[in-house]
């Protein structure tokens, strides 16, 4: 490990011992952001990479001199340790540190938990990337969703599957976690109002290491499912989709945003023509190209997953909510948030209005092709075919 | 029946990680009284050295082998750094020590990697599946059966035949009494970590070459299912452990292939209370004997 990097670590390790990070100089119109996240534990692959692209972001509006030009802004970060608990403790201090917007975990339980405290205080909350549809309407009008939602992107799979005539559909999801249960039932849900049929689904335990007796249940499948989709990320995805092609099954397999890691990319011959969705596509000349050019400068190494993307676009957005609202009192803020429209944001652009604060945002589907991504195309679903939370 | 008889091989598989991993847990116990939990993160470390190894361009074969050395060097470090101070104090003390070792590590993992998966790619050829009369039987699998085998096969020799493995028998049924007889405690300590690490290493590999990466906190699961699997066995008997693993590994993969669908979402459940029915009848676990529990 090089020198700057082992100083870039120790430096995080500070901070993620709890101490305050403060980004800018301290002055008297710092707009203060607090960080409620899980930067040690389960959470750390996810809210670790948020403050990442969080942090890009404010370095980025501060060169400019703040929000709308003269607002610099000071992050408070603390660490939850990935505990619900503690994610309603570090809520409280950031409440007493006097933040006016708070950034809270990927996941819903401490997104919740956090989210109560900074309802109760009027304070504007928002998870970096959680993505079940329902976690705004449980803590209150002052917290919003930032993350491609769950039924979006099941609506956008399940639409591409009939689109393709695929018609037997095996679904596996575990009641694990929101996400893993709910991303499948959607597209059981949307598959077969689309005329396709869900053939069977089966249920699997996060960190199960063996999909043996799955893979067999599907092969005495009749008829044989086209295409079987999945929320499961790693270590299951990978485990499970190689033990389903060693058993011979070639059926069209669907991925959710959670397998978009290095891992699945080195899979190989397993991984070949494996189709998912995510927050967007790097397409060259478009901002989320150039937001990772702006990583690399940063960081000195490439981005490799999209979570850093979207806690830029969760700053970009509380700064524009900010500058909509022309002040720093939460429920102007609230206000402003949740009438915002097309806002350009690194992966696409976000709309709130009219959305119950769950924004519409861009997905995009991409490929697996020969270890690299390819893109099949960016997709926004019709309203209508999208499943009610 | 050709149902069972696939699903009884996927079992056997399974089993065959699981009784690795319990082994391994079940060695340190008899010498030292101790469930050590920081033994998953073993995996963890085989997995971290292998990728490394891989990203300076080696083979994969080297990955593996470094992978195991890796994982038996860090198991005798955990030993003489945070075990051994605190050999006399008592089993609660050693039961957190083995809590904190392990959260250390992740936390090490964690902030001088990576808290992201990192991606460890793996030959072709371990991926696909050989058909047996007409059984699938995946290369993962086979090797996961035939390694386990080995492993007990000279592991067996070892502890019957070698006065180091005689030592350490002797020492699972009466630690003080051996090392009246002239054994020296700390060789026989470290020989039953190296041994466990050996262990890991290698279900490290198996379970690796599966979900084709490598994360700071992949080492718990599979040490509570070891956990389970060695108390299931009986605590303190080395051949109850390899028992443990495979019947635990019987009962999940019988569930999950033959429960009604409505019953799905209940199998862990279903395991666990099968699990304590089974000790409820045999409260000493499967093989184990009362006096091996202290």
């Amino acid at each position: 490990m090089s020198r700057s990097n082992w100083l870039k670590t120790t430096a995080m390790t500070a901070a993620l011992a709890g101490a305050v990070f403060a980004s800018g100089t301290a002055a008297a119109e710092n707009f203060k952001v607090g960080y409620a996240g899980g930067f040690t534990g389960y959470l750390a692959p996810y809210d670790q990479p948020s403050l990442k692209g969080v942090q890009l972001a404010i370095d980025e509006i501060n060169a400019a001199g703040g929000i709308g030009g003269t607002m610099p802004i000071e992050l408070i970060v603390k660490d939850t340790r990935s505990d619900t608990a503690q994610a309603a403790v570090v809520a409280q201090e950031l409440v007493d540190d006097g933040v006016s917007v708070m950034i809270v975990s990927c996941d819903v339980d401490p997104a919740v938990a956090s989210g109560v405290i900074a309802q109760a205080a009027e304070i504007p909350s928002v998870s970096s990337c959680a993505s079940t549809p329902t976690l705004p309407a449980a803590v209150g009008p002052y917290m919003f969703s930032n993350y491609t939602a769950d039924n979006l992107q099941a609506t956008v799979l399940a639409t591409y599957a009939r689109e393709q005539g695929l018609e037997n559909a095996y679904v596996l999801l575990s009641r694990d976690t929101p996400y893993t249960e709910k991303l499948p039932e959607y597209f059981a849900e949307v598959f077969a109002a689309m005329g396709g049929n869900v053939a069977a689904i089966g249920e699997f335990t996060i960190g199960q290491q063996d999909f043996s007796a799955e893979v067999t249940n599907i092969k005495g499948l009749d008829p044989q499912p086209d295409v079987i989709m999945t929320a499961a990320y790693e270590p299951d995805f990978p485990a499970f989709l190689k033990q389903l092609r060693a058993a011979g099954i070639t059926a069209q397999v669907l991925g959710s945003d959670g397998i978009d890691s290095p891992t699945t990319f080195g899979l190989g011959d397993v991984a070949e023509g494996v189709i998912f969705s995510n927050a967007g596509f790097p397409s060259e000349g478009s901002p989320l190209a150039a937001y990772e050019a702006a990583y690399e400068a940063k960081y000195g190494e490439p981005n490799d997953t999209v979570f850093t993307a979207t806690g830029y676009d969760a700053m970009l957005i509380i700064a524009a909510a900010v500058e909509a609202a022309g002040s720093t009192d939460g429920a102007a803020i609230r206000d402003a948030w949740d009438n915002l429209e097309n806002v350009q944001v690194a992966t696409g652009t976000m709309t709130y209005k009219g959305q119950n604060r769950v924004p519409v945002r861009v997905v995009a589907l991409n490929k697996v092709s020969g270890g690299e991504r390819v893109h099949v195309g960016d997709f926004t679903p019709d309203p209508s075919q999208i499943p009610a939370p | 029946m050709d149902v069972v008889v696939q699903q009884t091989v996927n079992a056997l598989a399974l089993g065959g990680t699981y009784a690795l991993l319990a082994l391994g847990l079940a060695m340190v116990f008899s010498v030292l009284g101790l469930i050590n939990f920081a033994h998953g993160e073993l995996m963890t470390v085989t997995g971290y050295a292998m990728f490394f190894i891989l990203s300076a361009g080696l083979p994969f074969e080297v990955a593996v082998v470094i992978g195991i050395l890796a994982a038996m060097a860090t198991a005798m470090l955990m030993e003489r750094i945070a075990f051994r101070p605190v050999r006399n104090a008592g089993t609660a003390t050693m039961l957190l020590t083995s809590f904190a070792v392990s959260t250390i590590l992740h936390m090490l993992f964690q902030n001088l990697i990576s808290a992201r998966p990192k991606a460890l790619p793996v030959p072709d050829w371990m991926i696909g599946a050989l058909n047996i009369a007409g059984f699938d039987i995946g290369v993962i699998q086979l090797i996961s059966i035939s390694a386990t085998a080995l492993l007990l096969f000279a592991l067996t020799i070892f502890l019957r035949r070698s006065t180091l493995g005689i030592a350490m028998r002797a020492a699972a049924l009466d630690f003080p009494v051996t090392r009246l007889m002239g054994i020296n405690a700390n060789m026989v300590i470290s020989t039953a970590f190296a041994i466990s690490g050996l262990l890991a290493g290698v279900a490290g590999v198996l379970w690796l070459a599966q979900r084709g990466s490598v994360d700071p906190l992949m080492g718990f699961l599979p040490v509570l299912k070891a956990f389970i699997a060695v108390v299931l066995g009986g605590l303190g008997s080395l051949s109850g452990a390899v028992l443990g693993g495979i019947v635990l590994a019987f009962i999940e993969v019988a569930l999950r292939a033959f429960l009604p669908d409505d019953w799905l979402p209940f199998r862990e459940s279903i395991a666990l209370a099968l699990v304590i029915l089974l000790l409820l009848v045999r409260p000493e676990g499967l093989l184990g004997r009362k006096e091996a529990i202290r």
